[in-house]
């Protein structure tokens, strides 16, 4: 009972706000709402009775994904930019688009029965995920981290263009 | 969830209570410690008017933000500088709830009573969560104040803070790499009992007091102060370079929330500091039985030990000066994060050559 009562009202939070993120005007708004998506996302987690994912979903996402989001926005100082209004035929072929997609989402899931839950215990904490970390999931874990690397090497050069070394 | 009923759901308000209590009331007791503290090591007598000792000078404090006139600035984006003060407060009074301040005892009903807020399996995740949102905190006062140094102190400090969060969350994995656990309770429970020291002195079994853990006492203290952007790492404030950093535009009662909200960030993480490695609510060389009378002196132990912490915060904040801002992110990359790391494969060692 309690439950349904939390998951309603988080979910709406996340879908309110981010509903905010793609209507605002003001990007640092738009950020920071995401950011309380991200805290109604980690509720969910909770709920689905994986607070490790809840904790890292806040700790990475909320808590220093969106602050370097942040730094970027509030240095760039935007301007109210005055958009163009958007032609019939972009608005037309942007609903359908969006339209065929969430039909087919919802299609597919339903048709190959996605909503039944996984047989056995579910163990979700932090030896159970460092185990299959380490263990079976040790190449992508690799893969992911020289993938990070690639790009934090990639943004340093493109940020020291034009610098001259001593 | 089997087996709440009212008992339990009682307990936990009163846990609450006390908690939160405690914490609202650390901030004017730390206003006056910080007042005195500072003329003492400054060799000026400190506010002595108000009351004996100068001790009601936080209500009157108080007062003086109650009656203050409240303005927003002109350019201030209205919604956003009016909720950044709580974006401060929020994680400053949640993260106290995973933190033990007792030890666990039975009732009469036979039920337990454990004095911490909520027992996470995953409770120091929870501080690191919440402490990454403070930093919204700042930088949102700093940008919405629509003023330059506001804005300078915001960028400054949050970017200091999520670079000492790194070396915070790796120094603090060794404490839990002895204890096995993510939670809080295995972390104290794990230092109870002693060790015997060349076969005479009997040593309570505190983290700080194993070789292996200094180090890591040291950046998780560093870090500590970084965080809660205390000097020598108060890039936020700034005194006398950024007029008052973040804080410029904020008067009376947001102001007060910003004030307060540091206090109660500085008393968390001198509780954590005390959990992880002081020993949390142990006390030396005694073995406190399961009852009232014990729970009730670990608590005192708890208090003083987080009280001596408190003080050296104050006291490393009147003695060192600050650090230049470019030499600070430097220490703070290339000096402290390695040192945590290094820190992890040194304690993870002596883990499986049993010498812990």
């Amino acid at each position: 009972m309690i439950e349904y009562a939390v998951f309603f009202f988080f979910a709406s939070i996340a879908v309110i706000f981010a509903f905010v993120v793609i209507l605002h005007r003001n990007p640092v708004v738009s950020a920071l709402s995401l950011v309380a998506s991200f805290f109604a996302l980690a509720v969910m987690y909770v709920l689905l009775e994986a607070p490790f994912l809840a904790a890292l979903q806040v700790i990475v996402y909320a808590g220093a994904i969106m602050v370097l989001f942040l730094f970027v926005i509030m240095l760039l100082n935007l301007q109210r930019q005055r958009e163009e209004p958007t032609r019939p035929i972009q608005q037309f072929l942007g609903y359908l688009g969006s339209a065929a997609f969430g039909i087919g989402l919802v299609y597919y899931i339903a048709k190959y029965a996605a909503m039944a839950l996984p047989v056995g215990p579910f163990v979700a904490d932090a030896r159970t995920v460092g185990v299959a970390l380490f263990e079976s999931y040790i190449f992508p874990f690799e893969m992911v981290s020289i993938l990070l690397l690639a790009a934090i090497v990639g943004a340093l050069l493109l940020s020291a263009r034009g610098v001259q070394w001593p | 969830m089997a087996g709440i009923d009212k008992v339990d759901v009682a307990l936990s308000l009163l846990k609450i209570v006390i908690v939160v209590g405690a914490l609202l009331n650390v901030t004017p007791i730390m206003v006056w410690v910080e007042r005195r503290g500072s003329a003492l090591i400054q060799d000026r007598p400190g506010p002595n008017r108000v009351g004996p000792f100068g001790l009601f000078q936080a209500i009157a404090d108080a007062v003086k933000f109650f009656l203050k006139e409240d303005i927003v600035p002109l350019g201030a984006h209205k919604w956003l500088y009016t909720i950044a003060p709580m974006f401060g407060l929020v994680p400053a009074l949640t993260t106290i709830a995973v933190v033990p301040w007792g030890r666990p005892f039975v009732l009469r009903g036979g039920r337990v009573f454990e004095p911490i807020v909520a027992d996470l399996n995953v409770g120091i995740l929870l501080i690191f969560a919440l402490a990454s949102m403070s930093v919204y905190g700042i930088v949102t006062a700093g940008w919405s104040s629509n003023n330059k140094y506001s804005l300078f102190g915001g960028i400054r400090s949050s970017a200091q803070m999520i670079s000492y969060e790194l070396a915070l969350t790796l120094s603090a994995i060794s404490a839990l790499m002895v204890a096995g656990s993510l939670r809080l309770t295995d972390v104290v429970w794990k230092q109870t009992g002693y060790f015997v020291l060349f076969n005479t002195i009997k040593l309570p079994s505190w983290n700080v007091l194993s070789p292996a853990m200094w180090l890591s006492f040291v950046v998780f203290s560093v870090a500590a102060f970084a965080e809660t952007n205390r000097l020598p790492f108060d890039f936020a404030e700034a005194d006398a370079e950024l007029v008052a950093g973040y804080h410029t535009e904020y008067s009376s009662m947001k102001f007060a929330l910003f004030f307060m909200s540091e206090y109660m960030a500085m008393a968390t993480m001198a509780a954590l500091v005390v959990t992880l490695f002081f020993g949390g609510w142990d006390i030396p060389w005694y073995n406190e039985p399961a009852t009232f009378g014990g729970f009730l002196l670990s608590a005192i132990a708890f208090v003083i030990k987080v009280s001596i912490l408190l003080f050296i915060f104050v006291w490393v904040r009147w003695t060192i000066p600050r650090l230049k801002y470019d030499i600070l992110m430097k220490v703070g990359w290339k000096v402290f994060l390695p040192l945590a790391v290094v820190n992890i494969v040194l304690v993870a060692w002596f883990i499986a050559e049993r010498w812990i």
